[in-house]
C-alpha cells in the first residue's frame, strides 16, 4: 500500500513540472507588450496612436484576432473582432457558464470601466466598450461572425447573456 | 544491516531535491532561453484546444 501512496506522490510532483512551465510562462507574458497567443500580456506601448477620422473599420473582417487592453487593469489579452455598419464588435462567450466566469474576467471588468486600448495591425486605437444587449443589426452582426469564426452566435444568445458583445466606440 | 524505511525516505528526500533543482531550472529556461515561453505557451494552446473540442 506504502508504495502505491509513495508512487501517486512521485507522479503528482513530476506534473508539478509542465504547471510550473506553463504558470512560468504566463507570468512573463504579464510583463510583455501585448499579449502572445492564449496567455494575458501587458499594457500595449508599441504603435502609432491613431488620431482623427474612423477608418473604414470594413478590414477588421479579414483579421482574425485583434490585441486589446483594458486600462483597468492595464491587462492585455488577444480577441476576435467584426465589424458590421462601420461599427467595430468584440464579444465573450459562455458567460453563463461557472468555467467562463473564472475564464473570462475582462467583460466584467469592461463593464465597470471600459475605457479600452485597441492595438490592429500595429496601431493602437482609443475605445470605450459599450455593452449591447439587443438590436436590429445583431443578426446581420451574427452572419458576419459566424461565418468568419467557426462559431454559432445568435442574437438570442445575446440577449440571453451567454455572449457579452461589446460596440468599442471611439474614447473623447 | 539497512534499514527499508531509512533507505526509502532516503530515496524520497533525493526524489524532492532532484524535483525542486528541476523546478528551478525550468523557470530560469522558460524565463530566460529566447523562444522556450512560446514554445510552452504554443503547446498549452494545444491542450486547451483539445480539451474544448
Amino acid at each position: 500500500m506504502k508504495i502505491f501512496i509513495r508512487l501517486g506522490i512521485i507522479i503528482v510532483s513530476l506534473l508539478l513540472i509542465p504547471i510550473t512551465a506553463v504558470a512560468t510562462a504566463a507570468l512573463k507574458q504579464r510583463f510583455e507588450d501585448g499579449p502572445n497567443r492564449v496567455f494575458s500580456g501587458g499594457p500595449l506601448q508599441a504603435g502609432e496612436l491613431h488620431a482623427g477620422a474612423e477608418p473604414d473599420w470594413a478590414f477588421v473582417n479579414s483579421i482574425p484576432t485583434i490585441e486589446m487592453q483594458l486600462l483597468e487593469p492595464g491587462t492585455s489579452r488577444r480577441i476576435w473582432v467584426a465589424s458590421y455598419d462601420n461599427k467595430l464588435y468584440v464579444w465573450s462567450g459562455y458567460m453563463n457558464s461557472v468555467v467562463g466566469r473564472i475564464w473570462k474576467q475582462w467583460p466584467v471588468q469592461a463593464e465597470t470601466d471600459g475605457r479600452a486600448v485597441m492595438r490592429i495591425d500595429g496601431v493602437r486605437y482609443e475605445r470605450e466598450l459599450e455593452r449591447v444587449m439587443e438590436g436590429d443589426f445583431l443578426p446581420a452582426l451574427s452572419d458576419i461572425i459566424n461565418s468568419k469564426y467557426s462559431s454559432s452566435l445568435t442574437p438570442a444568445s445575446v440577449s440571453a447573456g451567454e455572449v457579452w458583445l461589446f460596440e468599442a466606440t471611439p474614447r473623447d | 544491516m539497512t534499514n527499508p524505511s531509512a533507505s526509502n525516505n532516503k530515496f524520497m528526500k533525493r526524489f524532492f531535491l532532484c524535483l525542486l533543482t528541476v523546478l528551478v531550472i525550468t523557470v530560469l529556461v522558460v524565463w530566460f532561453v529566447p523562444g522556450a515561453d512560446d514554445f510552452v505557451e504554443l503547446t498549452f494552446q494545444r491542450y486547451l484546444g483539445r480539451a474544448a473540442s
